[in-house]
């Protein structure tokens, strides 16, 4: 035995052995790309080095044996820097999406891929899985989701993007029309978390720390939870019943629900904090923010959130027959929709630039004005004018389109001399929305006048105190913005609890440059959205508008995904060791050495441009299996492991033994999944036994949420045995 | 009288065979016609020696009209025609102020003849080795000589001969690197052009030092003249007894084989030559195991470079003091360069050790073939760095050169005046190590690839503030992780020049300008009114039209059209064009 | 171009002397080439055969060194060099004036199968850079017109 020390830990050897094979022995991580048991030591990915005293080069420790007395640090200063760029120039050359761009723009990072691939392929409690693992209100938020996720999907470059807020609210509802879907709680860790505000924020941080094992309670002003989701969006949007049984699933994971006790009257942060380990604030804004317009004061001006709140608690103001609301979002439209459902007859709106450059969803803007609401474009109010404190006109500035602003909207700018006037009973102000600060009053606020939290950590100006939402940072955004917040402080509290501190910032991730990516093989297939009800019997009824999708629609619909995410995500080596090290590969963007291309059998695909050069699919086959279906080809920066001649794999000798396959540290090889639509999933491998000939083979079966994904050879006899997949699917 | 003409590859292409056809057209006899290899003059190729009994006139760029008048002065003694032709005592001293030990035949004898060989004592080295001395007596003088590696890395010789004779193994292999891939180097070349056998006779030594049957010559496949004539003295040591079974009547046998590489830099790596000579792609192995443990096909091998060899009958025969004698402390002997660029007078330069690179450039090169100044020289190729001029008394030592950041190198010396962008010379090497990367391990394969396009980007004036830094990040990252010797040595070019030339590369970024105005994406053409004739000849030369004017009128450079392509440039006669 | 159907017989000198000579790959393919002036994918194929190698390690080999080519060439190859003295020397300007020339980039070969160019490292003949070899033969000391005029000659002794 050889005695040395590693990472200051002393250990012993056998004589002969590696470095790296006597630091894993002892748990000690060396990362490696290109090393596999199965195959003679290759030393090309250098991720493996590490420092050795008294010798001044780094050695590759997949190669360099144990000396006696040699002090080893595999984590030095060198290391980790030569580590970094080796994997930074590894990745600047590394051509693939990690994971879908409609996963990257979704504030939650909901596996939007996963979900849609899922319902395609008709497991629709499977898509339900993902979802809730990310969103645990989806019938609602596919309902009111503006769908950054939509926008960035790639769809939209073939023709239009896929209905994926549509889709999300389909597997919520095909799940709270049956038995639903509640997840297993862990055990208990004893710990108890107070959150303030019952709204998506507060709910879903609730959701996901119960899940952790952790007792939570959710105190909420209002008589039922649900907040702005609750609040604030009309029921023609989201049926509150649907709400109540999402909200009821999340009770039943064990989360406490207490309604109608306030902050600052019935308790304080630091009296919760007093009763609990860690508290999250997630109290929202619920104060309409003004126009500094003179008359608002006037009687008949209603703040837009103020205003749906009253008629959601049935408390409908009078807003007589001619009614305007000012903005141009997703809130103005909701009080403009419910406006005209209140039977006003004249209904504008009432917005300084024009229709392109509108906040709110087009859908929306175009539905209103189906339902009759008329747009005053490239107006802006300058004042409202009553009688006997009444609201009885409105004086609008004319404006123009100027040069585009810091937004890249093009600044609206007053016509000299020119307004308009127009008389109405009744002004909804619908341009934003505001923290009620007198509530907070414990914690520290940013000069924008919300609680100031940590973007990452979550943290506020009070240890174990936790801030996130509407009420945190910039002020208020999406509901799902506030989830993906939610989801992530839950994490950094879980952390905390555990007396760490998480950095919950999304690790590095391989992303495909757009521009380069070529669509004109797609067949061109338009984007499927729910039926609606007509204009003329919605806009008398507060009954929700969209029917949402059939199953044949959604399944349809689903199957028009581009399947932009790597299948290898999730245990992608790769990735793995990239996210090890702090790296930035932007800093040697450059060429790329292969074309992205697509080379598939019924089993296999290829695509070379995500290959590392690692040469194990190469030498494997030629090691362990004498076939030699690949070769090296060419040299240097665009060498490329391919058959000869640049065959497809079908016309060598390749006999699908899938070892290759199994060894490819990235997705440049992978396998495919028994399913009609191909998914990244992260499914779990057991090793099983069949019978093949009389002889015992070992095969490893994939599964996910049950389900058989693949089934591959795993030693020689499965290897050698020529056997289809479907064939040895079959002797499961 | 007997007429000798220089047939090296370089004679060959400045037209020495014609001259030799030309003569033999003559009426001189054609026995009295030989040729020979480099003589090492390359500048002045190409060059016919005349042998009057012990008197040489040597005739220097002759074509094959001058064959006329040479047959003419052989018949008659007449030198009136050919008085133009004879070398300047100047041009004589390029060799008069060299030593030649490794070159001592070049340009001397007929290297396809191997008695001219034996006649210089050819042979007697090998035989006093293999009849008079032991292998451990062997390894012990070139130990004393202190002969190091000449391939560019410098390793003690003796050390590695030792090395592969302790190794355990019946079968050992001898192998000879003349994989001469840096490009501006030719010295191994014109070795085995000019006095194969003494290569043969090294390598002999070599073998029976170490205990091998086997000698293997790998040798580039661009150097074709190379291989026939090592084939052909080959051919002539097996029918004397010389090459092949009981050598000299001892028991020491020894077979040679000739490999021709396929066009890979990298197989000057030892164990990406091994990969070659195997017949697999020349990728490197890991080391270790080293050769000597485990080279071709597994078995011990030591593998040497062409000049390495080509000193070693020297030493034997005269001993390991006499070589030791020469050079400084820590380099002994001589060490032959090819010496190119733009220098007045480019070819081969053997010199002891200790001289220094003013000695080779100025005083033996004879500076600067043009009228700008002398601005740096590249050593070592693309494992190499360029010094710049006032490091011009840096001593010709492994260590002195090695401190300056570039390497001695193989020999290669590329001389380079004020119109050459150091910048430009990073962005070549790079372009070559890019290509010639064998693309194993990620530091080489991409990393220089990641340099040559930030080198370009600068070239082209796209370069970011920053971008030197982080060019200094990638250099030092490459040298420490990448697998073999290419991509550890790939950084030098780079980073000597930031260290000497910092501020061209930050004229290129900040400025986007190319000082020495050679980046054709940074410069500009334009002429001198004052100085244009109006000769028209500009105009009529530009590819594209971009210059106008009328006969007798000052001519001008459309800016836009113009491609840059510099014709215009080198046809004025009146130096009224100008790169800004 | 068209290519010449292959001749697989002027193989067979070459794999009996090479065939079972381990080690022996390059030079096999070295001689290939010397035979059709490239390596066919039918010649690749018999080797495979004859020696045992896969076609998979054959190509291997063969895309690794930049001597060998797997289309036929044209009558004259032009191997231009790109060594360091060439460089310095401008050989950038002898690369132009023969693209300009033939109308071809590096690696390419003219419509009428006259010329192929080929950029190729150091030929060793720095001290009469720039310089090309066309074929066996080497020119030095080229300037663009010297050039010009090769490439003239050439053609017009070839018609």
């Amino acid at each position: 035995m050889i005695n040395l020390t590693i990472n200051g830990k002393a250990i012993t050897a056998p004589e002969g052995s590696t470095i790296l094979e006597a630091a894993r022995a002892n748990g000690i991580d060396i990362p490696t790309l290109c090393y596999d048991k199965a195959v003679e030591i290759y030393g090309a990915c250098g991720l493996c080095v590490v420092e050795a005293e008294g010798i001044p080069k780094l050695l590759r420790s997949c190669s360099a044996k144990c000396t006696e007395g040699m002090v080893i640090n595999t984590e030095s200063k060198r290391v980790v820097q030569s580590r970094k760029i080796a994997m930074e120039l590894l990745m600047s050359a590394h051509e693939g999406d990690c994971v879908a761009p409609c996963q990257l723009n979704c504030p939650a990072r909901t596996d939007c891929q996963g979900y849609v691939g899922m319902i395609a392929n008709g497991e629709y409690d499977s898509a339900l899985k993902i979802i809730k693992s990310n969103i645990p209100l989806p019938a609602a938020i596919g309902r009111v989701c503006p769908h950054p996720c939509e926008k960035a999907c790639r769809r939209k470059n073939v023709e239009e993007p896929i209905n994926i807020a549509q889709l999300k609210a389909f597997a919520a509802d095909m799940d709270l029309n049956k038995d639903s879907y509640v997840p297993e709680c862990k055990e208990s860790t004893g710990k108890k978390v107070a959150v303030i505000g019952g709204g998506p924020a507060g709910l879903s941080a609730a959701y996901y720390l119960t899940i952790m094992g952790h007792e939570v309670t959710v105190y909420d002003m209002m008589e039922k939870m649900g907040g702005m989701l609750r609040y604030g969006i009309p029921q023609y949007r989201l049926p509150k019943e649907i709400l109540d049984k999402e909200i009821a699933i999340i009770e039943k994971t064990g989360v406490k629900l207490v309604n109608n006790v306030k902050l600052g009257k019935d308790f304080t942060i630091e009296s919760l904090k007093a009763e609990n380990d860690a508290v999250i604030v997630a109290v929202g804004a619920w104060k309409s923010s003004s126009m500094r317009t003179p008359g608002e004061e006037l009687q008949g001006v209603y703040g837009g959130i103020d205003f749906l709140r009253a008629v959601i608690q049935g408390n409908a103001p009078e807003i007589g027959e001619k009614v305007a609301v000012c903005g141009g979002g997703n809130t103005a439209m909701d009080a403009c929709r419910t406006a005209v459902r209140l039977g006003a007859k004249e209904v504008y709106v009432v917005y300084r630039r024009t229709r392109n450059e509108m906040p709110a969803e087009k859908i929306e803007i175009d539905e209103a004005e189906e339902e009759g609401v008329i747009y005053k474009f490239l107006t802006n109010p300058i004042s409202f004018n009553g009688e006997d404190g009444k609201v009885k006109s409105i004086t609008l500035q004319v404006m123009e389109l100027g040069e585009p602003d810091a937004s890249g909207r093009r600044k609206p700018v007053p016509v000299e001399g020119k307004t308009e006037e127009i008389a109405v009973d009744s002004v909804i102000l619908a341009i934003g929305q505001k923290l009620v600060q007198g509530d907070v009053s414990e914690l520290t606020l940013n000069n924008r006048g919300n609680i100031e939290a940590d973007p990452d950590f979550f943290t506020t100006n009070i240890e174990g105190v936790f801030a996130i939402g509407d009420a945190t940072n910039k002020g208020a955004s999406i509901a799902v913005e506030a989830i993906g917040e939610a989801d992530r402080c839950a994490r950094a509290v879980d952390a905390y609890l555990n007396g760490q501190a998480l950095d919950t910032r999304v690790p590095y991730i391989s992303k495909r440059d757009e521009s380069t990516i070529d669509y004109s093989d797609r067949t061109k297939q338009s984007r499927l959205t729910p039926k609606v009800l007509a204009p003329e019997v919605r806009n008398k009824s507060f009954a929700e508008v969209s029917l949402g999708f059939t199953e044949e629609e959604a399944k349809a619909e689903a199957n028009r995904c581009l399947e932009c995410g790597c299948r290898e995500y999730y245990k992608c080596k790769l990735l793995n060791v990239a996210q090890r090290y702090d790296i930035n590969p932007e800093r040697w963007a450059g060429e790329m050495p292969q074309k992205y291309t697509r080379d598939e059998n019924a089993f296999i695909e290829r695509n070379t441009s995500k290959c590392i050069l690692c040469g194990l699919c190469v030498r494997s086959c030629r090691e362990v299996m004498d076939i030699h279906a690949f070769g090296l080809m060419g040299r240097g920066f665009t060498t490329e492991p391919s058959p000869a001649f640049a065959l497809p794999l079908d016309q060598t000798k390749c006999n699908n033994c899938g070892l290759c396959v199994q060894l490819c540290p990235t997705g440049a090889l992978t396998e495919k999944f028994n399913l009609p639509k191909q998914v990244p999933l992260n499914e779990e491998y057991t090793e099983e036994f069949v019978d093949i000939d009389g002889k015992k083979a070992s095969v490893l079966v994939s599964r996910y949420n049950g389900k058989v994904l693949r089934v591959v050879p795993n030693d020689e006899v499965s290897r050698s045995s020529g056997l289809s997949r479907e064939e040895l699917f079959n002797l499961l | 009288m007997r007429i000798v003409i220089g047939q090296g590859s370089c004679g060959i292409a400045a037209g020495a065979e014609k001259v030799r056809k030309a003569l033999l057209n003559t009426d001189i006899n054609p026995e009295n016609i030989s040729i020979t290899g480099c003589i090492g003059m390359c500048y002045l190729e190409p060059i016919v020696d005349i042998y009057n009994e012990d008197k040489l006139v040597r005739l220097v760029k002759v074509s094959e009209k001058d064959a006329p008048a040479i047959a003419e002065y052989v018949k008659t003694g007449d030198a009136s025609k050919i008085e133009k032709l004879v070398v300047s005592d100047e041009d004589s001293e390029f060799l008069s102020k060299q030593t030649r030990i490794a070159l001592r035949n070049c340009g001397i004898i007929n290297p396809e003849i191997i008695d001219e060989y034996i006649e210089k004592d050819g042979y007697t080295a090998l035989k006093k080795a293999v009849c008079s001395m032991t292998p451990e007596e062997v390894i012990e003088v070139i130990k004393t000589s202190g002969l190091a590696g000449r391939g560019g890395a410098g390793f003690p010789t003796w050390f590695k001969w030792n090395a592969a004779r302790q190794s355990k193994g019946e079968e050992k292999y001898l192998i000879c690197n003349a994989d001469e891939g840096d490009p501006g180097a030719f010295m191994d070349r014109a070795v085995i052009e000019s006095d194969p056998h003494n290569l043969i006779e090294g390598m002999l030594i070599g073998a029976y030092a170490i205990g091998a049957k086997h000698a293997v010559v790998y040798v580039r496949a661009e150097y074709p003249l190379a291989i026939k004539r090592l084939k052909n003295a080959l051919e002539q040591a097996r029918q004397k007894g010389i090459v092949g079974n009981n050598i000299f009547g001892t028991d020491f046998s020894c077979d040679f084989m000739i490999k021709a590489g396929a066009g890979a830099f990298v197989c000057g790596e030892e164990t990406a030559l091994i990969e070659s000579l195997e017949g697999h792609r020349g990728m490197p192995r890991l080391k270790p195991p080293f050769p000597a443990q485990s080279g071709f096909w597994r078995k011990p091998s030591n593998i040497n470079n062409v000049e390495t060899f080509a000193n070693v009958a020297w030493i034997i025969n005269n001993g390991g003091e006499a070589f030791a004698a020469m050079g400084t402390e820590g380099s002994k002997g001589t060490k032959v360069f090819a010496v190119t660029g733009k220098v007045k007078r480019s070819g081969l330069v053997e010199i002891p050790m200790g001289k220094t690179l003013r000695d080779v450039i100025f005083d033996i090169g004879g500076g600067m073939k043009t009228d700008k100044a002398f601005k740096a020289v590249q050593m070592g190729g693309p494992s190499g760095g360029c010094i710049p001029a006032d490091l011009i008394d840096t001593v010709i030592d492994y260590k002195a050169l090695g401190a300056t950041g570039a390497i001695m190198g193989s020999g290669g010396m590329v001389v380079m005046d004020e119109s050459t962008c150091m910048v430009g010379m990073a962005k070549f090497f790079l372009d070559f190590t890019a290509k010639e990367s064998c693309g194993k391990c990620i530091h080489c394969r991409i990393g220089t690839k990641r340099m040559l396009e930030m080198l370009d980007r600068i070239t082209k004036g796209e370069g970011k503030e920053g971008d030197v830094e982080l060019l200094e990040e990638l250099c030092y990252s490459i040298k420490d992780g990448a697998l073999c010797g290419l991509g550890q040595t790939a950084p030098n070019p780079v980073l000597t020049t930031i260290k000497y030339f910092r501020d061209e590369y930050v004229a290129h970024i900040s400025e986007h300008k190319c000082p020495a105005g050679e980046c054709s994406d940074l410069i500009e053409y334009k002429i001198i009114e004052d100085k244009c004739k109006g000769c028209t000849l500009c105009a009529r030369n530009c590819p594209v039209q971009a210059i106008s004017g009328t006969v007798k009128n000052p001519h001008s450079i459309d800016t836009d059209k113009c491609i840059k392509c510099g014709k215009c440039y080198t046809v004025c006669k009146f130096g009224a064009v100008v790169k800004e | 171009m068209n290519k010449q159907p292959i001749d697989l017989s002027l193989l067979d000198g070459v794999l009996e002397e090479y065939a079972s000579v381990k080690g022996s790959l390059i030079t096999i393919l070295q001689n290939t080439q010397d035979i059709y002036g490239y390596l066919p994918r039918e010649a690749v194929e018999l080797i495979s055969e004859k020696t045992g190698i896969a076609t998979s390690e054959i190509m291997g080999v063969g895309t690794f060194y930049t001597q060998f080519r797997f289309e036929p060439v044209g009558k004259y190859l032009i191997m231009l060099c790109q060594g360091t003295a060439c460089h310095v020397n401008s050989s950038e300007l002898i690369l132009q004036t023969i693209k300009d020339e033939l109308g071809i980039e590096d690696g390419q070969t003219t419509e009428d199968g006259l010329f192929s160019l080929k950029c190729v490292a150091c030929l060793g003949c720095c001290s009469l850079s720039p310089v090309m070899m066309i074929n066996e033969d080497t020119y030095g000391a080229l300037t663009p017109d010297k050039t010009k005029k090769i490439l003239k000659e050439l053609r017009e002794a070839a018609l």
